[in-house]
């Protein structure tokens, strides 16, 4: 089953998953997953909590090895973080630097650039994502949605090919959600960069989604690869009261409904 | 590990890019005199003022009696005496006594000397150990036995290893203040979190630069409040330490006078202990507030 969910190698592929496996000990936690990523899209890995999402991304940005099976970023296996990555943790009260100012946190990982171009790239990165002026603020003088956007920037400015989002949105509230998924919209087709996001949210993944990843209950396994054709700019009202959206998220949610209820074989 | 949030399935507004900016309180606290008691600050001196003024009543009414008056010297008479000895130079001493640059400042110095050297061997060996569970694991029983030793039954040991000199007694202070400082570093360390560590390493932060702009700032915290407690220590140890084969000092004069039954000089050197342990507090403080300028928002904005 895991081979046919995988498309004919595409040529654009940025990602390569191949029979990605992980088990902590005895507990399996991610049994077998294939599936490729395409360049310059944004695919979204959606799947219930606890089936080895975060795992997944921990093991493609090089931070953790998978127990078997192959990761390949640009055609390249993956050891160790490789460069032209960068990522966005859910956590952002976590993920930021309390003791540094919002330009700090967000120049800190191009630290090594000559003062000029680092200034220009934070510069840039904070007007995409529309906290110019914010500058001086310390991150905890922020509410939730700004932190967010402050750790976007600071992805941004080290100018990654790779972006990788673990449910960037799930700890803030519905409205500012709604922007953020707007705003991460507009800078992918602005940047054309490659966007690979996790979440457990069904409508999020429709919504963002070129490609989705349909991860089944742990141990899991890639259940589907659906290309979603939802024309863009997408639009909250628009796209959502779409019939094809609509079919597409009562297609995933059925999906998911019946993998997190069957027991793993 | 992140949190996982139960799986809801949001049902998003309508946003028409409302860059909607959703500001906290991003204004600096008023000053905190007024806020902290609620009143204006000239009453918040004076309600500060309540307790000593209380004490040297006591102590004024405990010289009067006939029993202790003997050993007990009036507060006047004792801060007389501390004006004399400690403040009494001219303006090519800097108005300071021949008791401040004899006893007093070797005292001082040795007290900061050893607390210089337990500062930067426990943030050194506790982010050493606070990096590594491993090393953590290794040696945590090591650094228990350590910290419950009693360090002053130590100076005989000390005095043995090091001589007769300031070193023994600088020593002494460094290893009994260490403790809450390594202890705290380690916490500190630990206390910076798995999701930033990941942050750095995601961003291929340097190891230098994860040490001095990650690391250090982030167990900061933990850190000078280690110091804090080490301070006091450091004092008390300074005194101890000059009690045995020592010829000055404020420890030194404070057993020189009883001997001499010389209770006057006895009570000016408490006063200038008194005066030594707030001054050290509010230098202490006061380059703290400084350094943990973010900490001390950060956790306002969380409460
Ligand atoms: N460091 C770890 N040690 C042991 N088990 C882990 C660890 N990280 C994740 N797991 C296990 O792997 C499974 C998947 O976790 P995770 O990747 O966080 O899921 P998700 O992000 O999809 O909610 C869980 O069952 C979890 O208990
Ligand atoms: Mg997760």
């Amino acid at each position: 089953m895991t081979e046919t969910s995988v498309p004919p190698t595409g040529t654009s592929a940025e990602l390569l998953l191949d029979a990605v496996s992980r088990s902590y000990g005895e507990n399996l936690a991610v049994r077998s997953i294939s599936a490729e990523v395409p360049a310059s899209k944004i695919s979204v890995i959606v799947g219930p909590s606890g089936c080895g999402k975060s795992t997944l991304l921990r093991i493609i940005s090089g931070l953790d090895e998978p127990t078997s099976g192959r990761v390949e970023f640009e055609g390249v296996p993956v050891k160790g973080v490789p460069e032209g990555l960068a990522m966005v943790f859910q956590d952002y009260s976590r993920s930021l630097f309390p003791w540094m100012r919002v330009d700090k946190n967000v120049a800190f990982p191009i630290k090594h650039l000559p003062a000029k171009e680092r200034a220009e790239r934070v510069r840039f990165a904070m007007q995409e994502v529309g906290l110019s002026g914010k500058e001086k603020l310390y991150p905890w003088q922020m509410s939730g949605g700004m932190q967010q956007r402050v750790a976007i920037a600071r992805a941004l400015a080290s100018h990654p090919k790779l972006l990788l989002m673990d449910e960037p949105y799930a700890s803030v509230d519905a409205q500012t959600r709604a922007d953020l998924e707007d705003l991460l919209m507009r800078i992918q087709a602005e940047l054309g960069i490659t966007v690979l996001v996790v979440t457990h949210d069904i409508d999020e993944s429709v919504y963002l989604a070129d490609r989705i990843i349909v991860l089944s209950a742990p141990p899991s396994v890639v259940t589907e690869v659906i290309e979603v054709d939802l024309p863009r700019p997408r639009d909250h009202i628009a796209t959502k009261t779409d019939p094809r959206f609509v079919e597409i998220r009562g297609h995933v949610t059925r999906l998911l409904r019946s993998k997190e209820h069957a027991a793993p074989v | 590990m992140t949190i996982q949030q139960g799986s809801e399935v949001h049902v998003p507004l309508s946003a028409p890019e409302s860059e909607a900016v959703e500001e906290r309180a991003a204004v600096p606290a008023p000053p905190r005199r007024t806020l902290r008691t609620g009143f204006p600050w000239p009453v918040t001196v004076l309600l500060r003022l309540v307790a000593p003024a209380a004490i040297i009543g006591i102590w004024y009414l405990i010289s009067q009696r006939e029993r202790s008056g003997l050993f007990v010297k009036d507060p006047l008479t004792s801060f007389e005496r501390f004006v004399e000895d400690f403040l009494s130079g001219d303006a090519s001493r800097l108005f300071l006594g021949d008791a401040t640059f004899d006893h007093l400042f070797p005292s001082v110095g040795r007290a900061l000397a050893g607390l210089g050297i337990a500062i930067v061997v426990g943030v050194v060996i506790g982010v050493l150990l606070g990096i590594s569970p491993v090393m953590t694991a290794l040696f945590q029983p090591l650094v228990h036995l350590g910290r419950s030793l009693p360090s002053p039954a130590l100076l005989g040991v000390f005095f043995f290893l090091f001589g007769t000199g300031d070193s023994p007694k600088i020593f002494l202070i460094a290893f009994s203040v260490v403790w809450p400082i390594l202890l705290n570093t380690i916490d500190g360390v630990s206390s910076i979190g798995q999701t930033r560590a990941q942050a750095a390493q995601v961003f291929r932060i340097p190891g230098r630069d994860v040490l001095t702009h990650i690391v250090l700032p982030g167990a900061a915290p933990k850190i000078f409040a280690g110091i804090r407690t080490s301070l006091s220590f450091s004092l008390i140890l300074m005194i101890i330490s000059e009690l045995q084969k020592s010829e000055n000092g404020l420890g030194y004069l404070l057993i020189q006078s009883q001997r001499t039954f010389d209770y006057a000089g006895f009570w000016a050197v408490l006063i200038v202990l008194v005066i030594l342990g707030v001054a050290f507090n509010t230098i202490f403080l006061a380059i703290e507030r400084r350094a943990l300028a973010w900490h001390r928002g950060a956790t306002q904005q969380n409460d």
